[in-house]
């Protein structure tokens, strides 16, 4: 087992009439224990150039290994690296295989837009066949994207 | 508008031979532009007691939100390693949030339970939930259900 721990801390003194200020940290563990998740993809940098959708993270066997899929701590960590605030790359889920676009919202699901050096973390889920992390880029001007999966 | 900061520091010390440590930092904008964020439904703390799927930020029934733009922060205050909260976006599952854990993702409301995003407990036993929207929408409840 590993420690890995991710720290989010956010605040603003002038989104809402007081200040926010918000800070926690989780320590990455297998489902249902106090056992830290031990493997990883490694951070895993890729530039895309076109606007075309791609299976960032496919489900199942990969090379750096299988993620246990539903019942899992996995979390996931994505950030476009880039520094426009106009470009961005759409972030979904769903079946890779299926012909409509991510934006169609039906077996792909958009989930947000990361705009130049944004970021996230999300628990990953990895079911088969629906559990696909898509990417689409809004430019085909080059686009990096960092990610990397922790998982057990 | 109004200036609102989110980072994340990646942290690990026997994950590989070597030190993970990442942080990032960015500035919450609407979608396309340099101007902040201006919209939170605030940051609610609640205690559930059922494992009901709820939907933390409902939208209003036949409205849209297309071209905007969003931030989710969900947490599950839990002490109890075996509980967890399923998060889901429309009929897909993102995954499962155990006890102590945290998600942050963007998020781009398009028509009403297109993809809600919702929340469903795995005991009715009780556990504390947290979450927070900062947004541009013009069409979300700050708080409610609409199941």
């Amino acid at each position: 087992m590993a420690t890995i721990n991710a720290t989010l801390s956010v605040s603003s003194s002038d989104l809402s009439s007081n200040t926010l200020s918000l800070s926690k940290t989780m320590t990455m563990t297998k489902a249902g224990t106090n056992t830290g998740l031990e493997f990883s993809s490694g951070l895993i940098r890729r530039k895309l150039t076109a606007t075309t959708e791609i299976d960032l993270i496919p489900t199942g066997a990969q090379i750096y290994g299988t993620p246990t899929a539903t019942v899992n701590g996995s979390k996931l960590y994505i950030k476009n690296t880039g520094s426009s605030s106009t470009d961005y790359i759409s972030v979904g889920l769903g079946d890779a295989t299926q012909p409509n676009e991510l934006n169609d919202d039906t077996s792909k699901i958009t989930l947000g837009h990361l705009y130049g050096g944004e970021w996230m973390i999300i628990p990953y889920n990895g079911a088969t066949d629906v559990g696909d992390v898509l990417v689409a880029p809004s430019t085909a001007e080059t686009t990096t994207v960092e990610w990397i999966l922790f998982f057990e | 508008m109004a200036t609102t900061t989110a980072s994340l520091t990646l942290t690990s010390t026997d994950l590989f031979d070597d030190s993970l440590s990442l942080s990032n930092t960015s500035t919450l904008h609407k979608a396309g532009t340099t101007i902040g964020l201006d919209q939170t439904t605030g940051l609610t703390k609640t205690y559930v007691t059922a494992t009901q799927q709820f939907d933390p930020f409902p939208m209003v029934k036949g409205t849209t939100n297309a071209n905007e733009n969003g931030r989710v922060y969900i947490a599950n205050l839990s002490e109890d390693e075996t509980e967890y909260i399923i998060v889901t976006i429309g009929d897909l599952v993102i995954g499962r949030l155990y006890a102590g854990d945290f998600m942050w993702m963007p998020w781009s409301p398009k028509a009403r339970h297109v993809n809600d995003i919702e929340i469903t407990p795995s005991v009715a036993t009780g556990m504390w939930v947290e979450f927070m929207a900062i947004h541009n929408f013009a069409n979300i409840y700050p708080d409610s259900a609409d199941s």
